[in-house]
């Protein structure tokens, strides 16, 4: 707990690299809670723009003394978010009630520690990747720039570069799966 | 799925998403191309991707929390 609170005056304080530890920690669990809207609104979008909401309260917030109290926050402050987009689309009654169902129904949300093993056999088996799928991988991972962009540094096609980004993960989830890691068995909920 | 769709899916997989005039994220434009199908595999191949970037990244932090630090500067 006193390290979650020392995280916590860190970002208040506007730490932004204690803000991205807690962001990469809460990530996958975030975008979970957000499965139920997945064929209904950009998830990415939704939850960029919660963990921007989250920092800029970050200043305000006041821990409640219960474990995860800014995750707790930030599961609200993302389907918020998302109930904000989807009132834009004007879903059916039934598909409101469907969506609120599947929200009732999900648990409480825990922070996701990095695993050392998955982490090492990614890395195994990322240096098996053939040279194009692993550059158009690594120029995804920079996050910032469109895909026009990636791929014209790259010197491939816009075509060519999503398509190198597709096989990249496909080789990499087959390799983990020969190396035993089942990536989604990993990701399930 | 078609080739076409295939590649709609891993446009709206990249995390980088414009802003609207009052600084809010916006949606990816190819994400309203995407029938119920395909944007429950965006969804999907999203989740593997960036479990992938933070296993692969020094920091551990996916292309979405680098697009997130990034907006914070």
């Amino acid at each position: 707990m006193q390290a979650e609170q020392d995280q916590l005056a860190r970002i208040s304080a506007g730490d932004a690299a204690a803000f991205g530890q807690w962001a990469s920690s809460v990530e996958s669990s975030l975008r979970q809670t957000l499965r139920p809207f997945a064929t209904l609104c950009d998830t990415e979008a939704v939850l960029q723009e919660a963990l921007l909401r989250v920092w800029q309260v970050a200043p305000r917030f006041v821990h409640d003394g219960r474990p995860n109290a800014l995750l707790r926050f930030a599961v609200t402050t993302t389907r918020n978010v998302a109930l904000s987009e989807l009132r834009k689309t004007n879903p059916t009654p039934t598909e409101m009630e469907a969506l609120h169902r599947a929200l009732d129904a999900q648990g409480e949300v825990q922070p996701v520690s990095p695993d050392p093993k998955l982490r090492a056999a990614i890395a195994k088996c990322r240096e098996k990747l053939p040279p194009q799928p692993g550059q158009a991988l690594a120029k995804r991972l920079e996050g910032t720039g469109d895909d026009h962009a990636l791929a014209a540094a790259l010197r491939m096609s816009l075509n060519t570069f999503l398509q190198n980004v597709t096989r990249a993960r496909k080789f990499l989830a087959e390799c983990l799966k020969k190396a035993g890691v089942d990536l989604d068995l990993e990701l399930s909920p | 799925m078609t080739p076409e769709d295939a590649l709609l899916v891993e446009r709206v997989v990249s995390a980088h998403r414009e802003r609207s005039a009052d600084g809010a994220v916006k949606s990816h434009p190819n994400w309203h191309d995407l029938d119920t199908e395909g944007r429950q595999a965006a969804f999907d191949e999203t989740v593997r991707q960036r479990t992938i970037e933070r296993g692969i990244d020094p920091d551990g932090q996916s292309s979405t929390i680098k697009a997130v630090l990034a907006r914070l500067r």
